[in-house]
């Protein structure tokens, strides 16, 4: 019966070829459009270099703190509170603390590059897991010892040494102090914010000596790694109750409000305790999607039942040989998912054309994209679906024909 | 001749249905389009009010701890004029964060005659600001010397604040206020013009310009030079040599305007990229369909446009009479978009100009017109080119 279908389906779409043509057009370019953006998001969220204990680990990223006139400020957090606040609870099994990359530049053989680097604490390299392609991560006793030493990504040591096979060892002037390089990872694209550097030093060699500001806000995020993710509730639990317990700063402030989160939230945490970033991210995304869904699906629907049509004798015939509606409808439908699974398998190939000349483009550095299987099932759920609701309606109309008319027609 | 059209029209309701929904999607996503496109270019247009080619940017952070004003004072003075004594500096001020090109933003209130007006830009800036950056005065004066010791604090607003709080009147010399209870007065010295601060695409928004005091030094974290054409990464070097062994505390980074306005420009260019294309692509779809579904109407019309032409219709009036036919059909669909539209400059979404919408619904009307009348013109001209008696005979 199927292969019956497919060939009726395949006839069809050899009788018009500019019909056909629109079909595929709209369908596979709406396919495209979505599935960079899914391979986007899907990037920016669910890539987890360099931080693959992600689903054990809860992001400690804002603070808010609202004073009784009604204004609010927030921002990133001191070390002082990580430290010490972060640092007391009773779940975390290690609290990994890293400073907001921030720029300098240094200077070889007159030609300036462009470092954005990052303080961090020794279990922060033990919660994440770069890939160190030589060498090794500071440990506690370098870090304690305030060493100047430095972890650079194989971008900056390309810019820096160039083409040399090993660097460990050697010394990384930034800021007009020279740091020993103890390791090279791979790099981290700057949307990952909360992970991206290119050097990574510890924060005691920073020329703030941060564990003298005793404020809850500074520059610092924060990880808080559980033992295993039946913890997690516990720990974000045990944090939001070690908050609602912070004596306030000041007497201008009378609320304060921080959350540690699973990486998502947290990296769309837009800092304010009343709008929430998931909610705005899912609506944009949303209404894109419905908008660029939309119309190819109403163009679908056009040409559909114009298709459909053209072929009331065929209906009209098999109407009066017996053929009830549904199975009609059935096949119709099935003709048109075929149609759309052709499309989708064009939108596709189209994608992957896309993003090979947006890699190429390197519009970001570091963040390449790529198809997987997630973002293919999406592709292919989207093809289903366009297929699904561009064919109820035609179909409906179409076993609607009066099969006196529809055999007049012809 | 519309009322005939319009009982057409009227018959076949339901096939035109789908087509005028379509039509007015397309309207609706052009509409964001071109809002988007037209606010840009109205920002484009206006001048940037600096210039910044030969301006670099040192960010500092906590050089010296402190809690004397006067050994802040000296340290940094001194630090100006080893800056200044290098001959490739022109002119150096130091400021606030928040420079041109840069994510920081301070916002605060500024109010006149009980008419308040938040999101303001505040600045901190010097005597040398205007000069650094090269900004235009249009009235009254830039701060000097003699502000010292003015009882109310003088401030420099942009010609977009003044448009705002005085309109046509005058404004040097009135008292502004910066605060909701009247306790945070200010005089006004000057007007600038705008500066595009967040880059070419954006606003410029209001700005409030402060004149720096003894103990200002403690808050500001940048320092604007401007160099003389033609200074080399070499007397970069130089130049971040002398600033970081001064400041051994301090992490130093040297940036230049131009490049921070090339980075800041990218984020407002993406996007629009990004919609021009999706916008591009569903309206080829768009007109694909359209040009389909008429086609495919004419060639099912046959025996009408038969008949019309054998009792005397010429070709062009029947092809016309399509063209009019989709046109129709297209104003339907307009007039609906255009009241959802509307709502936008009369409900002041998002805050922008009814001029910037208006603009925008009236380029996505022409256009969809245009797009309806090339897609309806071939398959018009096709039902011209029937002959009465194939198509008569057919039937």
């Amino acid at each position: 019966m199927l292969k019956n279908y497919f060939k009726i389906a395949i006839a069809v779409l050899r009788r018009r070829k500019f019909f056909t043509f629109i079909s595929l057009f709209g369908i596979s370019f709406t396919l495209t459009i979505l599935l960079v953006l899914t391979a986007f998001i899907d990037k920016i969220a669910g890539d987890s270099y360099p931080d693959r204990k992600r689903d054990r680990s809860l992001y400690i990223s804002r603070m808010q703190e609202i004073n009784k006139t009604g204004g609010q400020s927030s921002g990133p957090l001191s070390y002082y509170f990580l430290s010490h606040y972060a640092g007391s609870l009773k779940t975390p099994v290690k609290v990994g603390i890293s400073s907001i990359f921030s720029g300098t530049n240094t200077y070889v053989n007159n030609k300036k590059i462009a470092v954005n680097y990052k303080y961090t604490n020794d279990a922060y390299w033990d919660i994440m897991e770069y890939d160190f392609i030589e060498g090794k991560a500071f440990n506690k006793q370098q870090v304690d010892n305030a060493d100047k030493v430095v972890i650079i990504s194989e971008d900056m040591k390309q810019q820096y040494f160039g083409d040399v096979p090993s660097v460990v060892g050697k010394y990384f002037e930034a800021d007009n102090v020279k740091y020993r390089v103890t390791g090279v990872v791979k790099n981290v694209p700057i949307t990952s914010y909360m992970t991206y550097g290119d050097i990574y030093l510890p924060y005691t060699v920073s020329k703030t000596d941060y564990r003298k500001d005793k404020g809850y806000r500074g520059g610092f995020f924060g990880v808080l790694l559980a033992n295993s993710k039946a913890d997690l509730p516990r720990m974000h639990d045990e944090y939001q109750s070690m908050v609602a317990r912070l004596p306030m700063e000041s007497k201008e402030f009378d609320k304060i409000f921080s959350h540690a989160d699973p990486y998502i939230v947290s990296y769309v945490d837009t800092g304010n305790e009343k709008s929430s970033g998931v909610m705005i991210v899912l609506t944009t995304i949303g209404i894109f999607a419905l908008l660029v869904m939309m119309l190819p699906t109403l163009n679908l629907v056009n040409i559909n039942i114009t298709r459909i049509m053209e072929r009331s004798s065929e209906i009209g015939v098999r109407k009066a040989f017996g053929a009830s509606s549904g199975t009609l409808v059935y096949q119709f439908i099935v003709e048109n998912i075929i149609l759309t699974l052709l499309g989708g398998f064009i939108g596709v190939i189209l994608s992957f054309v896309a993003i090979q000349v947006l890699n190429g483009m390197n519009l970001i550095p570091n963040l390449v994209l790529s198809i997987n299987f997630t973002v293919l099932a999406i592709g292919l759920l989207i093809c289903f679906l366009f297929g699904l609701i561009s064919g109820v309606y035609p179909a409906w109309r179409m076993s609607k024909l009066n099969v006196v008319t529809a055999l007049k027609a012809s | 001749m519309f009322k005939h059209l319009f009982k057409l029209i009227w018959n076949k309701k339901k096939q035109n249905f789908l087509l005028m929904s379509e039509m007015l999607f397309s309207f609706l996503v052009l509409f964001a389009v071109f809002s988007l496109l037209v606010y840009y270019y109205n920002n484009y247009k206006k001048p940037i009010g600096i210039s910044y080619q030969n301006v670099w940017v040192v960010s500092y952070n906590n050089a010296l701890q402190t809690k004397n004003t006067d050994s802040l004072n000296t340290y940094y003075e001194t630090l100006r004029n080893n800056i200044k004594a290098m001959p490739e500096v022109k002119e150096i001020s130091f400021c606030s964060d928040n420079v041109p090109f840069s994510a920081n933003t301070w916002t605060g209130l500024a109010g006149y005659n009980n008419h308040n007006y938040s999101n303001v830009n505040m600045y901190n800036a010097e005597d040398s600001y205007l000069k650094t950056l090269n900004a235009q005065l249009l009235e009254g004066r830039w701060f000097n010397k003699s502000d010292v010791a003015t009882k109310i604090p003088p401030v420099v607003i942009n010609n977009e604040l003044r448009e705002k709080l005085f309109g046509k009147g005058e404004a040097i010399g009135k008292i502004i206020d910066e605060s909701d209870d009247g306790k945070n007065k200010k005089r006004v010295v000057g007007v600038i013009q705008a500066i595009k601060a967040k880059g070419d695409y954006a606003a410029a928004g209001d700005a409030v310009y402060h004149r720096t005091d003894t103990g200002s030094f403690r808050s500001l974290g940048k320092i604007m030079v401007q160099v003389v054409p033609g200074a080399n990464a070499a007397f970069e070097a130089r130049l971040y040599k002398t600033l970081a062994n001064y400041m051994k505390d301090s992490n130093v980074e040297i940036e230049h305007l131009v490049n921070k306005r090339k980075d800041i420009n990218y984020f407002t260019l993406v996007p629009m990229i990004v919609l021009s294309i999706v916008g591009c692509f569903l309206v080829i779809n768009v007109a694909l369909g359209l040009f389909g579904v008429l086609w495919y109407n004419i060639n099912k019309r046959r025996g009408e446009i038969g008949l019309r032409r054998a009792v005397g219709a010429t070709g062009s009036s029947v092809s016309n009479q399509l063209i009019m036919e989709s046109m129709i059909l297209a104003t339907f669909s307009l007039i609906i978009g255009s009241f959802f539209a509307v709502q936008f400059p009369l409900l002041n979404v998002f805050d922008l100009s009814a001029g910037i919408y208006l603009v925008a619904i009236l380029f996505s009307i022409i256009f969809i017109y245009l797009l309806v009348f090339l897609c309806s013109l071939y398959p018009g001209r096709q039902a011209a080119a029937i002959y009465p008696a194939v198509a008569l005979h057919e039937e």
